[in-house]
């Protein structure tokens, strides 16, 4: 595990998050769990029927706040894998009776449906270029397919009074509430382990910039579809206790109204937090039962008014706010160790060119911005991309890392043909890119931003926080030439902009590229910053034997480093060669003074 | 005439995180044109977009004639007599000339007034005001854009690198129409530029800018203007 | 000739309840949640002329002017705060669906209500008998679209909003106050809810959830649609079409759910819809 390290000491002036040992949650945790073990002779009878009742619904609140608050994908959806998970109780139970078959065949159902009906939601909202209101809405149709079915389907599904008095597990009221207690505290722990380790920060990173995720080679679909399917499961399954513990499922159960309740929920008790929502939909669900027969429309009043208030003013919710004196701040990750990761893969030096471009073109429309690019990289070179605004750098570099973008002409990355093929595909190939402002992670620390960078060598644990980071030795020069190793667990956000721009490089490299496409890497950046990115650079192509090719304005900045330089003007490439050929060549010349004939130096 | 100065004062200002102009300080006397040169990511185009109120700026002060206009929105900037051509995404493609034309002007009235007052340079667009501007030539998207900017009578007028990409005769016709409205009105220039003998034309006085700082500054019709402005742009 | 009434009136009425879901997302680029409980208000502006023994008539201008209302108080205090945070309006605007569904269920109670209609009886069309108040909304329909398209492409204002859908930046570095113009859309696109559902009450009933059918339909049309008043008049009859065709020769229950399914199915295979590519 983790060693202590000196680093941990907060650098002066620069703000750490709160070391709190997570005391405050854990004394949380204990007393919620006395509840539970001595809820029975504390409880009256009504009082325990609700709390199991709403420990189910917790359970799935759970599952949405890890879907919203920790992906950042707002779901109306999950009360539909719950009610499947309900129904597969009551429509097993009541057609086909109670017996040790008929539950496993009922566990079955819940278990296959929720995840098939899961999967089809998933392909359906998530893919690349989504939008996320899309994925919203499907979140919403499927509870309102749902319930329509249930409402048509006649005597079988009992239609609009649903199923009752189906036989069921005959549990006293006491075992039903320890039994919906541990599964509550299991879900609980499971989701929190996840959401906490290093493969669980995924999620915020998909959240926080999802692009930067493909550009890892990281394809954030696939992992929105899975999470998916395992919160569907979940929520299903906590539907079915509920059924199997309630005798009665109805279709208000599948609606939108409680799936739009689970998002209240988790809204007032304060998304990403995992035991706000928990609280929240206790505590509410609870007060609901008192209060709805005494105030029925001043409450839901009071919700409805409250949700709208959190949602504008009070984003992270109000239970973190009611707690914070019982110091519940953010817990602190453990920093890890750096370690240096050997090089894997086929040796560096290959027959293959890094980069092979044959006849690329481009065209918006009727607007040709590419025409007939031919262009070979090799292994080793540091290319320097230069041209006038508007000549087509940025797009050319988007033609090489994502299949879809060009109209027409081949491109191979390291003898790979990338066809029609996504980022995330062609990071595989051996692509890194950098981009222009700083595409990071804003809400992860530093060394989680490292972490999840090299996901596609070394799989982040489901479970753990690995004590240990591993980078590629080109990956450590720099974070330990900018002095990121001191602040590894600073959130990216707090960083400086040059600070910025190297955690990015950082992340690009711990991909172990074969060839770095760099957008303008000295933009914005002080003179010291530059001299680093440039000592930086040259040692990866000629020390480490990378392609790199660079998109730069700066051109003193390129003539130090580049072994060759590419001109780009008005969609094709006009010139190649060294750095004093291309410079002092009067088409070049013409081309940057901006006009079309030749300009008098002597008037 | 209402004419109007600009003045920067320290002013600091990027994107984000990032700084691109360091505490920049620029005057511009009422009537004055300045021309803007400098190599491509040097800060010209965010120095525009400063003005125009599209950045926050993170110090320093701007005014326009007499007024603070560090802290307004863009079109409270615009309204109060600055007119902006951007580089790119300046026009609506979908919409006809006329609509470009007119959505200038605060009110429609003076449409008819307006329009046969910048006739003469603009011969070009009175037949065909019903044509979208989207199938417009490069060379005429750029002369709408001025022909907009002129019509909205501003104090000042901001472009930025008009010329990109335009034909010599385009470009020359550019000049014309620019010297014409110096001539009329007096009007205040910025003229961000790459094409150095059109800026220098126009242009009063020139400035060269580097790595968000003025590095150079001098009068655009000396005859040794040329030279010092090419040794900053040497490639 | 029955079919092919109703699938015309349905396109109606589609389009008459989408028009103002329409405007607001075209323009903010968010989808206004409360547009069900906006459709429930003119439900019971309705129920509210019928109650005061008014010409029914009346319902119309006084759900409008209430829409405006609660649309300008919404702009400003719910959704202007929320401008940047798009998935959170729609969030906002859902709690407050909620919040005027309570208010309405705590002044009229929950139960379903009925109003009368401006227009009864039937007319006659080629022989066949039919609703005259669904037949009126047809015309109606179509006036709408024409309204609106002149509003959005002959005034100053449509003008001026065409402008900041289009090109925000260059809207405002044009002196166009992009604020005002969402104040207003908003403003608007609320007042036509209310309208929507003041017109729509007399073929059915009232009832506090009577919204919230309407609102995911609403939606799937205005995403697979263009951009224009035109193309969404397009997207209704054709989806409109699916629905009637569906219901009549398969299930009611499977009709109300063709557009949703369909319009999610659409997305997926072109995610521009209707609109041009």
């Amino acid at each position: 595990m983790a060693e202590a390290r000196t680093d941990r000491l907060p650098v002066a002036g620069q703000q750490t998050a709160p070391i709190r040992s997570g005391r405050g949650l854990l004394a949380l945790g204990i007393v919620g769990l006395l509840l539970i073990a001595v809820g029975p002779w504390v409880f009256d009878t009504y009082l325990l029927n609700i709390l199991i009742k709403s420990f189910f619904f917790a359970i799935a609140a759970i599952t949405v706040d890890v879907l919203w608050g920790y992906t950042g994908y707002l779901t109306f959806g999950q009360s539909a894998f719950f009610g499947i998970g309900a129904y597969a109780a009551g429509l097993v139970f009541t057609h086909s009776g109670f017996s040790v078959s008929t539950v496993l065949l009922a566990l079955g159902a819940a278990v296959l449906v929720t995840a098939a009906v899961a999967g089809l939601v998933g392909w359906l909202s998530f893919y690349r270029g989504a939008s996320p209101f899309f994925a919203t809405v499907i979140s919403l149709v499927l509870p309102i397919v749902l319930t329509q079915l249930l409402l048509s389907g006649g005597a079988w599904t009992g239609s609009s009074s649903g199923l009752t008095g189906y036989e069921s597990f005959d549990l006293s009221l006491e075992a039903w509430y320890w039994i919906a207690g541990a599964a509550l505290v299991a879900a609980g722990l499971l989701a929190w382990m996840v959401v906490r380790s290093d493969a669980g920060r995924i999620l915020a990173a998909i959240r926080d910039n999802e692009s930067r995720c493909s550009y890892l080679g990281i394809n954030a679909s696939l992992v929105k579809i899975a999470l998916l399917v395992a919160t569907a499961v979940i929520a299903g399954l906590a539907g079915f206790g509920y059924g199997s513990f309630s005798g009665v499922v109805a279709p208000e159960l599948t609606g939108f109204v409680l799936g739009t309740e689970l998002i209240i929920w988790v809204a007032l008790g304060g998304r990403g937090t995992l035991w706000g929502p928990l609280i929240g939909a206790v505590l509410i669900n609870v007060a609901t039962a008192y209060l709805s027969s005494s105030m029925p429309f001043a409450w839901q009043l009071i919700l409805g008014v409250a949700f709208v208030l959190v949602i504008v003013l009070l984003p992270q919710g109000l239970v973190p706010l009611l707690l914070k004196p019982l110091g519940l701040g953010r817990q602190a990750s453990n920093v890890p160790a750096l370690a240096e990761r050997a090089v894997s893969g086929k040796p560096v030096v290959s027959d293959k060119p890094a980069l092979t471009m044959r006849g690329v073109t481009k065209r918006f429309g009727s607007l040709k911005v590419l025409q007939g690019i031919d262009l070979q990289a090799n292994a080793g070179e540091l290319l320097g991309l230069i041209g006038p605004n508007g000549a087509g750098k940025t797009t050319l570099m988007r033609c090489m890392s994502d299949g879809a973008d060009r109209t027409s002409g081949e491109v191979e990355l390291c003898g790979n043909d990338i066809g029609l093929l996504p980022p995330d595909a062609c990071v595989r190939f051996g692509l890194g890119r950098k981009f222009q402002n700083a595409n990071i992670f804003e809400s992860l620390t530093v060394a989680e931003c490292l972490r999840i960078a090299g996901t596609i060598l070394e799989k982040p644990s489901l479970v753990r926080c690995d004590g240990i980071l591993r980078l590629p030795p080109y990956a450590l020069d720099v974070v330990r030439t900018t002095e990121l190793d001191r602040k590894l667990n600073v959130v990216a956000r707090d960083l400086s902009h040059g600070e910025q721009q190297a955690l990015e490089l950082a992340m690009v490299l711990a991909l172990e590229p074969r060839i770095v496409l760099l957008d303008e890497p000295t933009a914005g950046l002080t003179k010291t910053e530059r001299t680093r990115i440039g000592m930086v650079l040259s040692s990866l192509a000629h020390r480490y034997g990378l392609c790199c090719l660079l998109v730069e304005h700066d051109l003193d900045f390129v003539e130090e480093i580049a072994t060759r330089i590419v001109v780009l003007h008005q969609g094709t490439i006009v010139m190649e060669g060294s750095f004093q050929e291309v410079v002092n060549s009067e088409l070049v010349k013409t081309i940057y003074a901006g006009s079309t004939h030749t300009p008098k130096e002597t008037t | 005439m209402n004419q109007a100065g600009l003045h920067l004062d320290a002013v600091t200002s990027g994107y984000k995180a990032s700084v691109v102009l360091r505490d920049l300080s620029l005057a511009i006397a009422p009537g004055e044109a300045v021309t803007l040169l400098g190599k491509n990511g040097m800060g010209k185009s965010t120095l525009l977009k400063t003005v125009m109120g599209y950045l926050p700026k993170k110090g320093g002060t701007i005014r326009l004639g007499g007024e603070d206009i560090t802290r307004l929105a863009p079109h409270r900037i615009a309204r109060l007599g600055i007119a902006y051509a951007a580089q790119e995404h300046a026009l609506f493609t979908d919409l006809s000339i006329r609509d470009n034309l007119r959505l200038g002007l605060v009110k429609e009235s003076v449409f008819g007034e307006r329009f046969a007052e910048i006739e003469p340079v603009f011969p070009v667009f009175k037949s065909r005001l019903k044509q979208y501007a989207g199938t417009l030539s490069g060379g005429e998207q750029k002369m709408l854009l001025l022909a907009r900017a002129l019509m909205m009578r501003p104090a000042v007028i901001l472009l930025d690198e008009i010329t990109e990409g335009l034909q010599p005769s385009v470009i020359d016709r550019l000049a014309k129409a620019l010297l014409w409205e110096r001539e009329q009105r007096g009007t205040t220039m910025l003229i961000i530029e790459q094409n150095v003998p059109f800026a220098l034309k126009v242009a009063d006085r020139f400035l060269v800018l580097k790595q968000g700082e003025i590095v150079d500054e001098g009068d655009a019709k000396v005859g040794d203007a040329p030279e010092r402005v090419f040794s900053h742009l040497r490639v | 000739m029955v079919l092919l009434l109703d699938l015309l009136t349905t396109a109606a009425m589609l389009f008459v309840v989408t028009a103002g879901l329409m405007m607001i997302f075209g323009v903010m680029k968010i989808v206004n949640f409360a547009h069900g409980a906006l459709l429930t208000l003119g439900g019971y502006a309705s129920y509210v002329t019928t109650q005061l023994k008014l010409d029914p008539w009346l319902s119309w201008p006084l759900a409008l002017i209430a829409g405006v209302m609660v649309g300008m108080v919404v702009e400003w205090l719910i959704v202007k705060p929320l401008y940047k945070r798009p998935l959170d309006a729609i969030l906002a605007t859902w709690g407050l669906g909620i919040v005027i569904g309570q208010l309405i269920v705590m002044g009229f109670g929950r139960e379903v209500q009925f109003v009368d209609s401006p227009l009864s009886g039937t007319w006659s069309i080629a022989g066949v008998d039919y609703s005259a108040y669904r037949l009126l909304l047809v015309p109606v329909a179509v006036a709408l679209c024409l309204l609106l398209t002149g509003l959005l492409n002959g005034t100053r204002f449509g003008i001026r909003t065409r402008a900041v859908i289009m090109n925000e930046a260059l809207a405002s570095g044009l002196g166009i106050h992009s604020g005002w113009v969402r104040f207003v859309t908003f403003s608007l696109g609320a007042g036509l809810g209310t309208l929507a559902g003041t017109m729509i009450t007399p073929l059915s009933s009232v009832d506090p959830n009577m919204g919230m059918p309407w609102l995911v339909s609403a939606f799937m049309l205005v995403m697979v649609s263009g951009h224009s008043m035109p193309s969404l008049m397009l997207t209704c009859v054709v989806f409109g079409a699916c629905q009637v065709l569906v219901s009549t020769y398969a299930s009611p229950v499977l009709g109300g759910l063709t557009i949703a399914v369909l319009a999610a199915v659409t997305l997926r295979i072109r995610p521009k819809g209707f609109a041009h590519g």
